[in-house]
């Protein structure tokens, strides 16, 4: 037995999915989606999405890599093994901020893709959604709207005409298989 | 005045997605196959010259006494200094909201990396016996002494594993949603390809490339799915990433001119160093991409995509950074006489003037005299002569390095000490194979990833405004 | 001929700035009344113990508003370079402000007459201009030095005067060429002055860049004129670019307020970009002035490194006042802003008031730092002292009044034309450009 995970709409057009994203936030759905093969300027907007959480990963990576690059230089020229190299002092902040530099790019780097993964949940190989038969068009020149069935909103009839009614080009019913099994 | 388009004759979203995967997924051509092999021959010399190298030690290469740094640090400064045009289109121009770069960032990520890893390969053989290479790293070595922080080139270390490692990740999280797209293309190409094949050994062949596409492209798409929920969290990311990155363009070869510019060595230490190794850098860079692109564009037909207007930015992008390495050159000559430090004045003199003037004037040829030729529309025009002009800049910028190498270590404070240099043939040939080297790489990349980043051409096409309709 | 046609949106004021509100006269007033006495305090006021600083005083306060004007005029070449549509209503507004270029020119005269001049007096702070003035930490005279004369080909009175006009002569010109080409085109609607300045720009570019340079070395580099820096034109045009931005996002903020200005018009993505861009120059200035520091510590040479000694201790090795000042770039004038700027809330409104104003406080401070300290003589046994920061009244006044003339021009520019320049080909895309 499969169990119904949503209902999806699919449209032809940028404008189309706008529109019809703009008119599923409003009837007060809250776990639904879009899905476009690229990202569309304004449809966070139209989502009622929060900024990106993201940067806070970012951050913490940054911060940690610049006290990293300071202290390793530290430990090691100045504190575990002090050598005299060019009459340069033991340790200064001048000389390894290079290195503290690059240590703080490197952190936030991993820290901006590891938090995109995070915020995203990512990787996830599987997901119902690649269950509908016409997923492939979904990554190339379609899009679509997808209305959980878990949505307190959510009414098989009802859901399905409101899809309906924003004349995309077809409505179909996703299921889950995997989780039913 | 409209705005040149960046896609021309309005192709739609199909017929880009097409366009690109149809290069990865179609059969290999005949010339993909004589490149590769050609490239992998060349690269055998990069392989040979180090076998040497290590098997007999670093005076293979032509370094004496005074010149310790010869073509190792200048070919390692070349490569990376290529590697940074990618790094400048996909990141400075993606803050500076340029859109045009979206049709040739994918590539030139791509030869950055592969530029990285050649530029790699020098200073990790100088050392002669390569298995210290670790020594390197912040680990203590069998003395228990840790690396020095106060030389430039362990800042180096630090500023290119970075640069190599922040550009892998760039690079990758840009291929996410292309290859998510090449992952649910995939049954659809095999039994195309299926269809066609005659043999029962045909068959078996797609079948097993089939399975390897599938796990490829499955695997490294991470479940990617166009949610609109993951481009938000994608974008930030992406933007955030732009902004590390350009930072980190600057301070790779700002890191790189240290090595010279902290020296006290006449013709090294100037203070104009590290913003002009920049220009440099991404002068040789967009030199670099011209001379990949406009044949491959011409081999895959992508005048669409990759349009005049593209090839017009790149060669005023050269215009700009030449001439900004020029006024680097002129700043350096004055401020040489009118510091009036005697060795300081001579070392500029004779590199004008002195035995590697040829070098020199090679070098102001080449960087600052070729690239006015892009002031001119008719010049932009003519694709035969851009191409050969962006390879006089590739050659120019080598030069670059040359002279500030060489000619400054050649003939240094002691007349007594002076020396010529000269390569020796283990360096020639180490050198040219890294041409091969990178061509095996760049056309595995062409072969098996998307040459285009089609997900953002797409996003910024006036097809994916969204308020198209209302516009009209 | 392509024109465009007349895309006025409604509400553009068709005379620009006028009426109440509108204080050119005070300011020229202000402007003529305190230089006029900064002029007074810098021919007949005398210190014995450091006669040149009402003379570096006077400099400080001109070169601070060059420098906004320089920046200012190299973002609408860039602007045009770049063929950047979103910035076509700000163009405008720094179009009205360089028209102030020529009157700094005629600000700064006074110094360089009196370079030629009065060679006794040692109230000018070039001290290379007078010969028998004796060289600080040494013991001759500049006619003795060795590092004298093997720059007097370049360090000569003849030569500094002909300079100082190119200079001038560059910017002015590029102003009056920049400014005719786009008022001509709201009226007529012909775009071969786009053509015109997109050119004039390249060539542009090239020779403010040279001008720049070469001005920065003349007048604040020849200071101390056995230093030398080849990064130095490079900070002071970093340094142009940090302050015309904030001084660009104020202009921004007067006019956004005024109906017969850019209310309306200007919008919260205009500020945002130049939001971003002032955090990139911030980026740029301490990338510049850090590399030169850098360099100049790890390779340790006397010969340079002593310029950055006496921004950090007196002779006897304690930190003098100029050490704090150093502190204060790093982390209030660097740090802070960068942090603050990442911020994207803080790109607008009276965040980004507040940012722009500070920048243009350390601005002053910043040149305070790379101009005032010089070696002084005296007279014992390490042969200089040091001149410490401290902040003149003529400083003050002189301030006062290059700012009094610098708005006055740019309101009565902002009074003749319109506040935004109404078919440029790109106008429309500034007026609807959003995030």
């Amino acid at each position: 037995m499969s169990k119904t995970y949503g209902i999806l709409a699919l449209f032809d057009t940028p404008p189309a999915i706008y529109e019809a994203a703009k008119s599923v936030r409003k009837a007060g759905y809250t776990k639904w989606d879009v899905i476009t093969p690229c990202p569309l300027h304004g449809m966070d907007g139209a989502m009622g999405i929060t900024r990106s959480k993201v940067p806070i990963f970012t951050f913490i990576g940054g911060f940690i890599g610049f006290w990293v690059g300071m202290f390793i230089a530290w430990y090691m020229g100045a504190y575990d093994y002090p050598l005299i190299v060019n009459g340069m002092p033991y340790f200064s902040p001048i000389f390894p901020f290079p290195v503290a530099y690059e240590m703080t790019i490197l952190l936030a780097a991993f820290g901006t893709l590891g938090g995109m993964f995070v915020t995203n949940r990512l990787p996830m190989h599987y997901h119902p959604v690649m269950n509908y038969d016409r997923f492939e068009r979904l990554t190339d020149d379609k899009f679509a709207v997808i209305i959980e069935a878990e949505d307190a909103l959510f009414d098989m009839q009802k859901t399905r005409e409101f899809l309906e009614s924003f004349g995309p080009a077809e409505v179909t019913v996703i299921t889950d298989e995997e989780e039913a099994e | 005045m409209p705005r040149r388009p960046i896609i021309e004759n309005g192709r739609n979203f199909a017929w880009i997605t097409q366009k690109v995967c149809g290069i990865v997924e179609g059969r290999t051509p005949q010339w993909w196959w004589v490149a590769f092999v050609i490239s992998c021959m060349v690269s055998s010399f990069t392989l040979m010259g180090l076998v040497y190298l290590v098997s007999t030690g670093t005076g293979v290469w032509g370094l004496r006494s005074p010149v310790m740094w010869g073509w190792a640090i200048v070919n390692f400064v070349f490569w990376i200094g290529i590697g940074h045009a990618g790094t400048l289109i996909s990141a400075i121009l993606c803050l500076l909201r340029q859109k045009w770069r979206t049709s040739i960032n994918r590539a030139a990520e791509a030869m950055t990396i592969f530029a990285v890893v050649c530029a790699g390969i020098f200073p990790l053989f100088h050392v002669g016996r390569v298995w210290f290479g670790w020594w390197l790293l912040p680990i203590p070595n069998s003395n228990a002494i840790w690396p020095n922080f106060r030389s430039p080139l362990e800042w180096d270390v630090f500023a290119v594993s970075t640069y190599g490692t922040v550009s892998l990740l760039f690079w990758y999280m840009g291929l996410i949603p292309d290859l998510a797209t090449l992952r649910d293309r995939t049954r659809m190409v095999f039994e195309k390809r299926v269809a066609e094949a005659k043999t029962g050994f045909a068959v078996g062949f797609e079948k097993a490339y089939f399975v390897f596409r599938k796990y490829f492209y499955g695997i490294l798409a991470m479940g990617w799915r166009g949610s609109n929920r993951h481009w938000s969290n994608y974008e930030m990311a992406y933007l955030l990433l732009a902004g590390l990155a350009t930072p980190l363009v600057l301070s790779v070869h700002t890191v790189v001119s240290f090595d010279f510019a902290v020296a006290n060595l006449p013709g090294w230490h100037t203070t104009i160093f590290p913003p002009y190794f920049v220009a440099g850098a991404i002068f040789s860079g967009f030199g670099m991409v011209l001379t990949l692109m406009l044949p491959l564009r011409a081999l895959f037909g992508l005048q669409d995509l990759i349009t005049q207007y593209h090839i017009d930015c790149m060669c005023k992008i050269c215009l700009a950074t030449g001439s900004m390495v020029g006024y680097a050159y002129a700043m350096e000559f004055f401020i040489a006489w009118y510091g009036a430090n005697p060795y300081e004045g001579f070392a500029f003199v004779n590199r004008a003037f002195g035995q590697y003037a040829w070098a020199y004037w090679i070098m102001i040829s080449c960087n600052v005299i070729t690239p006015q030729f892009f002031w001119f529309k008719w010049a932009r025009k003519n694709l035969m002569l851009v191409w050969i002009l962006s390879c006089f800049i590739n050659v120019g910028m080598w030069f670059e390095r040359f002279v500030i190498t060489v000619s400054s270590l050649a003939n240094d404070f002691m007349p007594s000490n002076w020396d010529y240099y000269s390569p020796t043939v283990v360096d020639i040939f180490t050198f040219f194979g890294t041409f091969g080297l990178f061509g095996v790489l760049f056309l595995l990349f062409i072969r098996f990833l998307p040459l285009l980043a089609f997900a953002e051409i797409k996003a910024n096409s006036p097809d994916a405004d969204v308020h198209r309709d209302s516009h009209h | 001929m392509s024109t465009s046609s007349d895309v006025m949106p409604a509400g553009v004021s068709a005379a620009g700035v006028k009426g109440p509100g509108n204080w050119s006269l005070r300011c020229l007033l202000i402007g003529i009344v305190f230089s006029l006495l900064s002029l007074f305090g810098l021919l007949f006021t005398t210190d014995a113990s450091d006669p040149s600083r009402p003379f570096l005083g006077y400099m400080l306060a001109v070169v601070y508003w060059l420098s906004i004007l320089i920046g200012m005029q190299f973002l609408i070449m860039l602007w045009w370079m770049f063929d950047a549509g979103w910035s076509v209503i700000i163009r405008r507004q720094f179009e009205h402000m360089i028209s102030a270029l020529p009157w700094l020119g005629v600000l700064l005269l006074p110094l360089v007459i009196m370079g030629l001049v009065d060679t006794q007096s040692g109230k000018v702070a070039w001290v290379w201009m007078s010969m028998d003035a004796p060289v600080a930490g040494t013991s001759g005279t500049v006619a003795d030095d060795v590092l004298y004369l093997h720059k007097a080909p370049y360090l000569n009175n003849p030569f500094f005067l002909l300079r100082f006009f190119i200079y001038f002569a560059v910017w002015a010109g590029l102003a009056w060429a920049f400014r005719t080409w786009s008022f001509r085109m709201d009226a007529t609607g012909d775009h071969k002055y786009v053509h015109r300045s997109r050119v004039l720009a390249a060539f542009g570019l090239f020779l403010s860049a040279m001008a720049t340079t070469f001005a920065s070395i003349d007048w604040f580099m020849t200071l101390n004129y056995h230093w030398f820096s080849t990064m130095f034109g490079v900070w002071y045009f970093s340094a142009a670019m940090r302050a015309a931005l904030a001084a660009g996002v104020l202009v921004l903020f007067y006019m956004g307020s005024r109906t017969d200005g850019l209310k309306g018009i200007v919008n919260s993505a205009h500020y945002h970009f130049m939001g971003c861009l002032m955090l990139a120059f911030t980026v740029f200035w301490a990338y510049i002035s850090f590399s030169q520091y850098f360099l100049i510590y790890n390779a340790n040479i006397p010969e340079e490194t002593f310029w950055y000694n006496i921004r950090e201790m007196n002779k006897d090795g304690t930190y003098n006042s100029w050490w704090w000042i150093s502190m204060a770039l790093i982390f209030a004038y660097f740090l802070f802003p960068f942090l603050y700027l990442l911020w994207h809330r803080n790109k607008q409104g009276n965040r980004l008031k507040f940012i722009a104003i500070w920048i243009l406080v350390f601005h002053f401070i910043d040149l305070y730092w790379n101009i005032m300290p010089q070696k002084l003589w005296a007279d014992n046994e390490m042969g200089y002292d040091v001149r410490y920061f401290t902040v003149s009244w003529i400083d003050v006044t002189m301030f006062i009044g290059v700012g009094g003339i610098v708005l006055w021009s740019f309101l009565r520019s902002a009074s003749q034309e319109r506040p935004i320049p109404i078919r440029d080909p790109r106008i429309k895309e500034s007026l609807n450009y959003h995030e």
